[in-house]
């Protein structure tokens, strides 16, 4: 199908998209971020989904305002979003770089969001106090943000993301290098703001995760619009390859002789350099359910878990060569 | 493109198109985005390094008095607190911050979380930059003050009038050191390197150049602070044998030739001079700023 051709949505010709793309493209340089996008997302979750480089990133930049694209134009809950400073009250944005205030605690940082975002002093405390509540942070409210977990930092950007109850949320990468116990986490937050009525585009590189999320998808590549739709369609595709899973934990020799007992395991390569394990597995969606109850039985500490790239892109070679 | 079926999307409620944040809104977050600058300057290790900078021409009086009591306390004024602090100090407390208003935040990764703000990006530039004149003219007064209680306490020889030089001191180091805030500023808009480019100017231009009596100091900071001390305060030493003009013969002050000073401009031009030169590169600045976009490092680009 042309990717220029604007999409037919069944039954909704009258409902505005939440985030419109038209014939969208962004140079940096000589180099292409996104390449002749069209592209229309409804209100809802959906997932956004391509491997490193793919122009995630430049997308949730360009659907924020803080890239201009060289070609086409972005719209926003129907408004143009470049220089237009008052959309930002509509959106929220958890980026994907880890970088906070350091010196500040949890609590005053989404306290500063919160201000910065408009609100009065009474105001921002009182929506500080809710959006870590929403993201299970009270209890770690007071601790200076340096100190932080990664999962610790990655629900503190998401509360400072929905601080003022933005319509729209856009979440890069939200669930990297989290531990299964904060993904779970994470994505049960997602699921919520989503069933409040929140309209939300998460990205991500691992299609496991963000179909935990949500059935709609668009794929990208190469800054190119590979697929949009339904996941099981794709899912159907990427279980045709190996899925490869990587684990970062200390004793990661042992860890591998309890996961070859797993009948979905096909293999376990050991990362030694990396204190980890690649899993191969064609059940990544039991392999992946299974993982946090491995984490709190407390037989090992599973640091950080991420997706291989090369099977997805794989399969986004089968998609653009089809 | 593959083609797969597409979901039926959810209704949903959109603000009017014409939404616009209120006044009263907007107003708050440029407050919270000044207190964030301050609080980002009070923070940091910087300005302790600044303090301890700062803090050398009062040390460097303390050590001269300890050694001799003789050494006049004109002359020290004059060293430290009108050539010292002004050409050595001021651009370099301006270059560190001026040039860090977005290229902190934009290295630091945070830019993102003030870009995502109801703020637009000519007020972001704006509030950062009289936060960062709030925290180098507070800098610069006290220090000031501090230098002149080391001169002159327990000094022998009192010239008269110390508080009000002092103040006079201040205010002219604070003038001096808003323009070379605001030009540093957009400088660091217009290069990446603006450590290096602004030494060298400072170097160049503030420190060689404004000292030579060419036409091209008049485009120096430097020049006018000094022109209006001159006109403004005596820097004349009493010695045994006569009296003689401490500034006049390092500052390039013709006055021989031209002792009503009509080679130079009046103090009220120079003022405005540098506050306009100031406002001029504050709003070219802040002009750049609205109409770029920040490239933020993301995690696949380091």
């Amino acid at each position: 199908m042309d990717s220029q051709r604007p999409r037919q949505v069944a039954g909704s010709t009258e409902v505005r998209p939440v985030v419109a793309f038209q014939d969208v493209s962004k140079w940096y340089g000589n180099v292409i971020g996104i390449n002749k996008l069209t592209l229309r997302i409804p209100a809802g979750v959906t997932g956004l989904l391509g491997p490193n480089g793919a122009g995630k990133s430049t997308l949730l930049q360009l659907a924020t305002g803080q890239l201009y694209p060289s070609q086409g134009t972005v719209e926003v809950l129907g408004r143009q979003v470049w220089n237009n400073a008052s959309l930002n009250c509509l959106i929220g944005l958890c980026p994907e770089q880890d970088a906070f205030y350091e010196w500040m605690t949890g609590w005053d940082f989404v306290h500063t969001s919160a201000r910065l975002g408009g609100l009065g002093r009474t105001a921002a405390r009182q929506a500080a106090g809710r959006a870590l509540e929403a993201v299970g942070m009270t209890k770690h409210k007071g601790r200076v943000v340096r100190g932080y977990s990664k999962g610790m930092r990655q629900r503190t950007k998401l509360a400072q993301a929905l601080v003022h109850d933005p319509q729209v949320l856009f979440l890069d990468e939200p669930l990297t290098g989290t531990d299964p116990v904060a993904r779970r986490d994470l994505m049960d937050i997602i699921q919520r703001l989503a069933s409040e009525g929140k309209s939300v585009l998460v990205s991500s590189h691992v299609l496991h995760e963000v179909q935990t999320l949500t059935p709609r998808i668009v794929l990208l590549n190469h800054g190119r619009l590979v697929a949009e739709g339904q996941v099981r369609e794709i899912r159907d595709l990427i279980d045709k390859h190996p899925h490869h899973i990587v684990l970062i934990c200390d004793e990661y020799r042992k860890l591998a002789a309890r996961l070859l007992a797993w009948e979905d395991v096909e293999g376990v390569k050991v990362m030694a350099n990396e204190k980890g394990l690649m899993v191969e597995t064609r059940s990544p969606d039991a392999f992946y359910a299974r993982l946090p109850e491995l984490s709190l039985s407390g037989a090992t500490t599973i640091k950080e878990v991420y997706s291989d790239d090369d099977n997805l892109e794989a399969v986004f070679k089968y998609l653009v060569n089809k | 493109m593959t083609s797969v079926q597409t979901l039926e999307p959810l209704k949903m409620d959109y603000a009017p198109a014409g939404h616009r944040a209120p006044a009263g809104s907007r107003l708050r977050a440029l407050w919270a985005l000044y207190v964030l600058t301050v609080r980002q300057h009070l923070h940091g290790k910087r300005w302790m390094v600044m303090a301890v900078l700062f803090l050398l021409p009062a040390g460097l009086v303390v050590l001269i008095r300890s050694l001799s009591s003789h050494v006049p306390s004109a002359a020290m004024e004059f060293i430290f607190a009108f050539m010292f602090i002004p050409q050595a100090l001021l651009p370099l407390v301006a270059l560190i911050y001026g040039s860090g208003i977005i290229q902190d935040e934009q290295e630091e990764q945070t830019l993102t979380y003030l870009l995502i703000r109801p703020i637009s990006k000519w007020g972001l530039y704006t509030v950062k930059l009289l936060a960062t004149l709030t925290t180098t003219v507070s800098l610069t007064a006290l220090f000031t003050a501090l230098t002149y209680a080391a001169v002159y306490y327990k000094a022998e020889t009192v010239v008269k009038d110390v508080p009000q030089r002092c103040l006079e001191a201040m205010a002219l180091h604070s003038l001096a050191v808003v323009a070379y805030c605001c030009l540093f500023g957009l400088m660091s808009l217009l290069t990446k390197r603006t450590l290096i480019v602004g030494i060298i100017y400072s170097a160049i231009f503030e420190g060689l150049l404004a000292n030579l009596p060419l036409g091209i100091r008049l485009v120096t900071v430097i020049y006018y602070t000094r022109v209006i001390a001159y006109r403004t305060m005596p820097f004349v030493e009493h010695a045994p044998h006569g009296t003689f003009d401490l500034a006049s013969p390092v500052w390039q002050m013709d006055i021989q030739h031209d002792p009503q000073l009509l080679e130079h401009p009046q103090v009220g031009t120079c003022v405005l001079g540098l506050l306009g030169a100031s406002f001029a590169c504050a709003v070219l600045a802040a002009f750049m700023c609205a109409r770029r976009e920040f490239h933020v490092k993301t995690p696949e680009k380091n």
